[in-house]
């Protein structure tokens, strides 16, 4: 108990005093140097504290059309970057041909596709399941590749020595060793899966949290509070599914060295 | 003789793998893509998804204004990187120099780190107006964490038996951060360098989508708006060629100052 | 002629490093009988790893041949003649202590009831019930190579193949896990091939010490342990104890 108390108060500290020179920031800029848009640039924090909650549903509603799409895609993406791992980890001619081109997708900005899988898909559900799917698979399969890659010899040689068949070893040895990997590449993605869903909604779709941030960022100061709620709300949406992936990680692979807990007599 | 003739089979067996197979992967789909396989398969039109000759195309004519603007979007994900990961290395350093209320630092630096891009980009044009500096300082925010984050990782790993021996010598922390911490750091300041490359130029070209009157992401946008798919595409491969290079300079240097790592000794 | 026994016949084996071929075992002939427990006792580099490998067959050796209860080591090892305990315990991060050891009963499609049945004696065994819902990281290394000791006895093999065990443990740990090793090989009846570089610990156990010396690897030495069974913790410190292990360390250096 004295050990999270210890962790979280410095925590606390930071956020509070954040909170109170932001809040100070924004009085001294609404009222002694009273520039234009002071509240759109940095608002009262009440005020939009006040503004999600009256606009709670709304932006629940908006909020969840995103969540579910960015998730959808997510998941997808996840099947096919596991599927594309375990392809590359049984044949080398798939690895060779297929693993320069995820190399090559870490070096270069996918999420700029975004604008154009929408131009192709045209379908805005469609649109942001594909366009997250397509930024999961990349680190997934990276990642769990790396996985059932590092198995170590013996345990490898421990199968062999119980004849079992190759199926088995999957099942039972490289898989299991493949998903630490599998959850790092989710939690790469996780955060961008949402960002990708938001654009895709900023491009023209009909509902989803990015179209309300939009719509109130062109209506201009009087709908500030609005804006800033849904910038408010799509942080908690990212933070949400991190916090999401993390907590199937920790219930999927609990051995983890990350999550062991000090325990046995040793 | 035989062995020979068997080692130069093997090589050859190990290029077609290395080299060829990947080319022949890469030169069938855009040959399949030519031929309009894909918009038959999935229904989809030319004006939808222009032909690779067609971008060929569209990227030659326009090299002079592409590659203006590859510089404009360079500028700021160059500037803003550089910024961002030096406010992330000062926080990682903060953190490990007052462990207990750096921490919080660094847990607040994750928290901005979920904010959409997308949700900085707006803000960030409230703040500093739609010229560069909006965008460089979504860069900057977009490169903290990775920076921050990796840093401490590599500040902190310091193997204990080295850090006795400093102890030892009856060192200052200064010097154990001078000698020590900063020397094991340099391979993750590399990863998230590496990291950064990539999320650097996404900050920058998303960021340009919505508010800015230049760069690769503002034609890639209005290119798309206006049902210009073609140049679309060729903003994307200027994009991705940019990406690469940026990537790989970034890599070179990595091999050039981190020779003594343990990672890199292994692999010669 | 030797059925529950191993017959190592004029076994060579040889590896191609980069420049030149490499005998790690020349012309090895050995005969092990039902129930018997055996040291391959050496330095570093004079092949008991790799014929206690080529035993189970995850190496083939270049010359020779080698039986196992009377059938090749690949026939031994598809029907699961043996169990085998390596230098690192080799548990499964993600599987519990009990998982573990049904591993093997698992790849062999034995039903979950049966299984859990058994795992819960072999655990008796090594005397780790207590621990069987835990995972493996919750246990002291000497703990560990019980569970990967227990998981090689979970298909009742007819012989048991211990690649230096016991040598990344601490002297204490060691000489308790001697102990009950030779308790588990009473009760299972098993013929034991214990791989080690350390004269005590092969003196203290076995029937009889394959002595091997390196560059390259052969056999140089046979020595009966006469000492009675069963052993006892003060029989190390008993002059005959000490008198074999002068024999076993003379032996090394004649040769």
């Amino acid at each position: 108990m004295k050990r999270i108390k210890d962790r979280l108060l410095p925590s606390l500290a930071w956020l509070f005093s954040l909170l109170v020179i932001w809040q100070l920031v924004s009085w001294y800029l609404l009222e002694v140097k009273e520039t234009t848009l002071a509240q759109s640039k940095v608002p009262y924090i009440h005020e939009v504290v006040h503004t999600l909650f009256t606009y709670g549903l709304t932006l629940l509603q908006e909020g969840w059309s995103t969540f579910i799409n960015a998730g959808a895609g997510l998941l997808l993406g996840t099947a096919v970057g596991a599927i594309l791992a375990i392809l590359m980890s049984l044949s080398t001619w798939a690895e060779k041909t297929v693993f320069p081109y995820v190399i090559l997708s870490q070096m270069i900005p996918v999420l700029g596709l975004a604008p154009i899988i929408y131009g192709i898909v045209h379908d805005e559900n469609w649109s942001r399941v594909i366009i997250a799917a397509y930024i999961t698979f990349f680190p997934v399969s990276l990642n769990m590749l790396k996985g059932i890659r590092s198995v170590s010899p013996g345990s490898l040689e421990l199968m062999h020595s119980y004849a079992a068949n190759r199926w088995s070893i999957y099942w039972k040895l490289l898989l299991p060793n493949g998903l630490p990997g599998l959850f790092n590449g989710l939690k790469i993605a996780a955060p961008l899966a949402v960002t990708a869903a938001i654009l895709v909604e900023m491009m023209g779709a009909r509902h989803g949290i990015g179209v309300i941030m939009l719509r109130n960022l062109y209506y201009g100061p009087s709908n500030t509070y609005m804006f800033w709620s849904t910038v408010v709300a799509s942080a908690l949406l990212g933070i949400a599914n991190y916090l999401l992936v993390q907590l199937i990680e920790r219930i999927v692979t609990p051995w983890q060295p990350a999550f062991r807990t000090k325990g046995g007599d040793n | 003789m035989a062995t020979i003739r068997y080692k130069s089979k093997q090589l050859a067996m190990r290029a077609l793998k290395q080299y060829i197979m990947p080319i022949l992967a890469g030169v069938l789909f855009i040959w399949l893509w030519q031929q309009q396989i894909f918009h038959k398969l999935f229904n989809i039109r030319l004006h939808q998804l222009p032909l690779p000759s067609r971008i060929w195309d569209t990227f030659k004519d326009n090299i002079e204004l592409l590659l203006s603007y590859t510089r404009y979007t360079m500028t700021e994900a160059l500037i803003g990187m550089l910024i961002g990961s030096l406010i992330g290395f000062g926080v990682a350093t903060i953190a490990t120099a007052w462990p207990k209320w750096g921490s919080g630092g660094l847990l607040l630096i994750a928290a901005l780190n979920a904010v959409p891009i997308i949700a900085l980009a707006p803000i960030m044009n409230l703040w500093f107006s739609d010229g560069l500096g909006s965008r460089i300082a979504v860069v900057t925010v977009t490169t903290m964490a990775a920076m921050a984050f990796n840093a401490h990782k590599g500040l902190n790993s310091v193997d204990p038996n080295a850090l006795d021996l400093m102890h030892s010598y009856g060192s200052s922390s200064f010097q154990v951060f001078r000698y020590l911490r900063l020397t094991n750091s340099l391979p993750y300041v590399f990863t998230a360098l590496k990291i950064n490359a990539t999320a650097s130029m996404i900050g920058a070209i998303v960021s340009e989508f919505f508010f800015s009157s230049g760069g690769l992401g503002y034609l890639l946008s209005n290119s798309i708006k206006v049902a210009k798919m073609s140049m679309g595409w060729a903003c994307i491969l200027m994009a991705a060629v940019a990406g690469v290079i940026f990537y790989m300079v970034i890599e070179k240097a990595e091999k050039w100052s981190v020779k003594w790592h343990s990672s890199q000794r292994n692999m010669l | 002629m030797n059925p529950a026994g191993i017959e190592v016949k004029n076994v060579s084996m040889s590896y191609q490093s980069e420049s030149s071929e490499v005998l790690a075992v020349k012309e090895v002939s050995l005969s092990i009988g039902k129930g018997e427990f055996v040291s391959l006792l050496g330095p570093s580099g004079c092949g008991k790893t790799t014929l206690l490998r080529m035993m189970a067959d995850l190496l083939t050796p270049t010359n020779g041949s080698i039986e196992i209860a009377g059938q090749s080591t690949r026939q031994a090892r598809l029907s699961q003649k043996y169990g085998i305990v390596f230098q690192n315990p080799t548990l499964y991060d993600w599987r519990k202590v009990k998982d573990n050891i049904t591993l093997p009963l698992e790849l062999k499609k034995v039903p979950k009831a049966e299984r859990e049945r058994k795992a819960l004696e072999l655990l008796e065994l090594v005397g780790l019930e207590k621990f069987k819902d835990k995972y493996p990281w919750q246990l002291s290394g000497g703990m560990q190579q019980r569970i990967a000791i227990a998981r090689a006895l979970a298909m009742e093999p007819e012989i048991l193949l211990m690649d230096e065990p016991f040598s990344a443990l601490d002297e204490f740990s060691r000489e308790r896990l001697n102990e009950e090793l030779l308790a588990i090989w009473k009760k299972t009846n098993s013929t034991v091939v214990f791989v080690t570089h350390s004269i005590s610990e092969s003196v203290f156990l076995s029937d009889r010490v394959f002595v091997l010396s390196p560059h390259p690897g052969r056999l140089s030495a046979v020595v009966d342990i006469t000492l009675p069974r069963p052993r006892t913790k003060e029989m190390r410190n008993s002059p005959e104890f000490y008198k074999l292990i002068t024999q076993i360390r003379d032996s090394f250096e004649g040769s």
